[in-house]
């Protein structure tokens, strides 16, 4: 009871943590759109041209959006030394991230199911389309929470290269892009054996991530 | 095995094996490369280009081993608390690059006359060049932190999880159909290579492990005198 009291305490934290800097959150959603905007420009208002490639914008343009949240993780709280206050407390470091994942993926990626939509009237993306956008964006957005996650408390002592912290991100998301774009072409068959292999994905990602930033923190902690 | 390990039994260990490693190094290398080039004969369909193949497999095979050997020392340094895991990692990393980097070219070289390009977005080439850029990233990575064990520790984590790929780029051929041929000398039972060829592909896969080897020993040695400096 007592550590679901905590538990709830720090979620709570985390919400209204994020809620005040809202506009952080609001300027990655336009970077989100403003991304759009540049690929229209540089491909041109050729609507053919646009429907082929409308889905891997998107996808390209989330990935892309993800990588300026390294920092929203973790390192505030560790540069303030919260995190210690909350191990102090009776959480393992293990449920913290968990915990910030779940946060951080409310705030950040359950919005794009709003922005999404936009971004399809935009693209001309057909309305029936949108289905199986949303059900690999609901997968794919998870795994690419715990990729940030895990880049985010690798680089926590990192003051030196910054963008390799979005190089991490980027080339484990790798697979996440093969198997989410070109869903939406494929025949059912295909459609459900890559919908499992991103749920795979999914779960791998789910049971190591609070494992290996656990691992990260206290590393950066140790060395602080 | 203690030289393995424990960073002055190494070095021991090197000085006595050093110079025959040179040795060797030198003399299959000559042995390997007269064959490549004079005593093996030409390919019926790619005539003479098919002796990139004696450059080309032998850095594939070491840009994997390379890999290989650090994670294992990744897993060691990280669940035992050995820092010459650490040392090895860092030497031999920029090694594991240059051979894929010395791999992806000399592919590249191979695949103009062959398949009309330079570069096709196939399974293996793309897996190879993920690879390259996992060992940059893991260079990077380790130089970026001002504390040298935070570096060396954090850059292992990343080098296990990026030991996904091996794999990958290991089955990538049988897993997908792509353009890249098929292994041709894992399968020992009956390589589907011929002997003439074989045997200087053997030759040069052994004088660049022992190359590679010699140059891990050099930058070893040089990272252990540093540290001790430091």
């Amino acid at each position: 009871m007592y550590i679901l009291n905590s538990i709830l305490a720090l979620s709570k934290r985390e919400l209204k943590i994020n809620y005040r800097n809202f506009s952080d959150i609001l300027s990655i959603f336009l970077f989100f759109l403003l991304g759009i905007l540049i690929f229209v420009f540089s491909v041109g208002p050729n609507t053919e041209i646009l429907n082929q490639i409308s889905i891997s914008i998107i996808w390209t343009l989330i990935l892309l959006s993800n990588t300026l949240s390294i920092r929203k993780f973790f390192q505030d709280d560790f540069d303030d030394n919260n995190l210690i206050l909350f191990h102090m407390s009776g959480l393992s470091y293990e449920l913290i991230v968990l915990v910030k994942i779940i946060i951080v993926w409310v705030c950040l990626q359950l919005p794009f199911f709003i922005i999404i939509p936009i971004a399809s009237i935009l693209l001309n993306i057909e309305f029936q389309n949108l289905k199986i956008i949303f059900l690999s964006f609901l997968i794919g957005s998870t795994i690419i929470t715990c990729i940030t996650a895990i880049s985010g408390s690798m680089n926590l002592l990192n003051k030196k290269n910054f963008a390799v912290g979005g190089l991490i991100i980027m080339i484990f998301s790798i697979p996440v892009i093969i198997f989410a774009v070109n869903l939406v072409s494929e025949s059912n068959d295909i459609i459900r054996a890559q919908i499992n292999i991103l749920l795979g994905i999914m779960l791998f990602f789910l049971s190591i991530t609070p494992w290996v930033c656990s691992i990260c923190i206290k590393f950066g902690l140790q060395n602080k | 095995m203690k030289f393995l390990i424990n960073p002055n039994r190494f070095n021991k260990f090197s000085d006595f094996i050093f110079k025959p490693l040179v040795f060797a190094s030198f003399f299959t290398l000559t042995i390997g490369l007269a064959f490549a080039f004079f005593l093996s004969p030409d390919d019926y369909q790619q005539g003479s280009t098919v002796r990139i193949m004696y450059i080309h497999v032998p850095s594939a095979w070491l840009a994997l081993l390379t890999f290989l050997i650090m994670t294992i020392y990744s897993i060691i340094g990280l669940a035992f608390k050995i820092p010459f895991s650490f040392i090895v990692n860092a030497a031999v990393a920029p090694i594991g690059a240059t051979f894929t980097l010395i791999c992806l070219i000399t592919g590249s070289i191979w695949g103009k006359p062959m398949w009309g390009t330079w570069w096709v977005w196939d399974a293996r080439l793309t897996s190879v060049a993920i690879l390259l850029i996992l060992y940059l990233i893991i260079i990077f990575l380790k130089k970026s932190f001002t504390s040298v064990e935070m570096g060396e520790k954090i850059t292992s984590i990343l080098i296990l999880l990026g030991s996904v790929n091996l794999p990958i780029i290991k089955f990538s051929v049988d897993w997908w159909n792509t353009l890249h041929q098929p292994a041709s000398i894992s399968k020992l039972s009956s390589p589907s290579i011929d002997p003439s060829m074989l045997t200087p592909l053997i030759i040069m896969t052994f004088a660049f492990t022992l190359i590679g080897l010699l140059i891990a020993i050099i930058r070893i040695k040089t990272e252990i005198i540093e540290r001790k400096l430091r």
